[in-house]
């Protein structure tokens, strides 16, 4: 569905987008994530063909998104950040005028509103005037903008941005309702959501492509090692020093909880899981535990760390 | 076009269009009183649009209709939602325009009523020929044509109504104002002189009021227009392009 290939911006001083390569198949949900800055907002941009590459093609549907431009943006439903809107217009009056601009006919236009505006639940507020509607009737109105034609593909530019989480909790129901019908392709620099929501990760930093992967494969390739946490009461000198000697941890924090109680937090290098040698160890010592559990690591930090490492890496250049 | 309907149902328009019907109709008034009083040498049509209370109104409503063509998108961000469309940059700059033409001829039917009306009521045969009125119509129609165009650059450049308003005004002016040169300029005769003049709305504006109308006038703000529009699209477009 989208093909890109060594796309580049540059703007005066710096790459927004550095020499980015990726594909995503028809029916996938792809989340592209990315700190702020990163270069999201661009990329998509060049997608819609809004912006031009400094260098490098990009197609969707097989159209170049330079030579075929009109072709390109037929088959995309675009939801721009922050999703503007006029505000002097009346929800189903900015639908059909959104309709019609993307070249529906005058026939087929009351049904395909009507059936947008059925999908993003937008039935009470069709008449009002959407200077005066919440922030998430907003949002909304712009998904059943993009969706109002039913194209092949949904670009969403940080759809849930400035939602409340249970707004955002509906959004992501939503999304992935839509996920049945359409590919999509959506920005965020919000977690959970594409854990929850997205097939597989596109994560860009500085400009430059980062990984590629479904959110399980980069939490499992972040896994090696891995936290443990370890409660006990008493004996906290000798426990300290029993768990340090276990081969694979690499260090251990100690913390003071309640009285008699002390919490170590233990990370391990190289081997899986060092929680069966601990229970081992606890049981021939005699401890009395009350906690031990292993800290899967999330894509949070799969994220942090794709993106810490650059961060450090520039900062030696510089 | 969506541009026309958010016009009209904005109260901003009619206070303007209303305010521009009044000053015309007072302007219309007084200039029949004067000629009760004197005799005048030129017809009622010519006195009218000659008159610089005229033109002060006149100038004035090209940067009000023009200034939000596409420096209000800009602002909110629905110009992107616009430019992501399946559409031509053309159609998309083709229907501002002509939502802006439209919205400039609506405001020109009262102005044009106020003859054949003054005609019926009064009886006075005398007061003007067809010939006048109808030149008078067609000059402002060219001159609104160039003028819009102009705006439409403006509203195109920037992101911020006010300075498109200003701009705009600006631009309307100088053109206003290249007739009045003439009489400055130490060489009357030069060919600086003749160029300029050629250039003013004004000398256009006499000739056509006069009923005098020849094809130099629509050559001139027919492809000015064209030509400006042209410039206001390449304008649109290098947004893609720059760094």
């Amino acid at each position: 569905m989208i093909e890109v290939s060594q796309l580049t911006k540059r703007y005066v001083g710096h790459l927004a987008v550095d020499n980015v390569s990726f594909q995503v198949e028809k029916g996938e949900i792809v989340g592209f994530l990315g700190p702020n800055g990163a270069g999201k907002s661009t990329t998509i941009r060049m997608l819609t063909c809004f912006l031009t590459p400094s260098s490098g093609t990009a197609s969707i549907g097989g159209y170049d998104i330079e030579k075929d431009s009109i072709k390109v943006r037929r088959q995309i439903g675009y939801m721009p950040e922050n999703v503007p809107l006029y505000p002097d217009m009346r929800v189903n009056e900015y639908l059909r005028f959104r309709a019609a601009l993307k070249g529906m006919s005058s026939r087929s236009l009351t049904a395909g509103v009507g059936e947008a505006v059925e999908t993003c639940s937008l039935n009470e507020v069709q008449n009002k005037m959407i200077a005066t509607l919440s922030k998430g009737y907003r949002q909304r109105v712009g998904l059943a903008d993009a969706l109002v034609t039913k194209p092949d593909l949904l670009i969403l530019d940080e759809p849930t941005n400035g939602l409340d989480p249970q707004q955002i909790r509906q959004f992501r129901e939503l999304i992935k309702d839509l996920g049945k019908r359409h590919t999509i392709f959506l920005s965020t620099h919000i977690l959970p959501e594409v854990e929850m929501t997205c097939g597989r990760v596109i994560i860009i930093n500085r400009g430059k492509l980062k990984a590629s992967d479904t959110p399980q494969n980069l939490v499992r390739r972040r896994l090696e090692g891995g936290d443990l946490v370890l409660e006990l009461n008493g004996h906290s000198g000798k426990a300290m020093s029993a768990i340090k000697e276990i081969k694979g941890v690499s260090s251990v924090l100690e913390e003071k909880t309640e009285k008699g109680w002390t919490r170590f937090k233990i990370t391990s290098k190289g081997t899986p899981d060092l929680s069966e040698r601990i229970f081992d160890l606890a049981v021939e010592r005699k401890w009395k535990i009350r906690e031990l559990a292993r800290h899967d690591a999330t894509l949070e930090d799969a994220f942090v760390d794709l993106v810490k490492h650059d961060i450090a890496g520039k900062g030696a250049e510089g | 076009m969506k541009e026309l309907r958010s016009f009209f149902l904005s109260p901003f328009a009619f206070i303007v269009m209303a305010l521009f019907a009044f000053i015309n109709a007072w302007l219309f008034v007084s200039t029949v009183n004067a000629m009760r009083v004197a005799t005048l040498p030129y017809s009622l049509v010519y006195s009218v649009f000659a008159s610089g209370w005229f033109w002060m109104g006149f100038l004035f409503i090209f940067p009000v209709i023009t200034m939000r063509l596409f420096a209000e998108e800009k602002k909110t961000g629905t110009f992107e939602g616009l430019m992501t469309a399946p559409v031509r940059t053309s159609e998309v700059l083709i229907g501002k325009y002509s939502a802006a033409v439209t919205v400039y001829l609506a405001m020109l039917v009262p102005l044009f009523l106020f003859f054949p009306i003054f005609k019926m009521v009064t009886e006075q045969e005398g007061a003007f020929n067809n010939g006048s009125l109808w030149g008078s119509m067609i000059a402002l129609v060219l001159v609104g044509f160039f003028n819009l165009a102009i705006g439409t650059l403006a509203s195109a450049i920037t992101a911020n109504q006010l300075i498109a308003a200003m701009l705009t005004f600006v631009g309307v002016m100088l053109h206003y104002f290249f007739g009045f040169f003439m009489g400055f300029t130490t060489l009357p005769n030069s060919k600086w002189a003749a160029g300029m003049s050629y250039l003013s709305t004004v000398e256009h504006m006499q000739l056509l009021s006069q009923g005098l109308i020849d094809s130099r006038p629509f050559i001139y703000y027919l492809s000015f227009s064209v030509f400006i529009l042209a410039i206001t699209y390449h304008i649109i477009e290098s947004r893609k392009w720059r760094i």
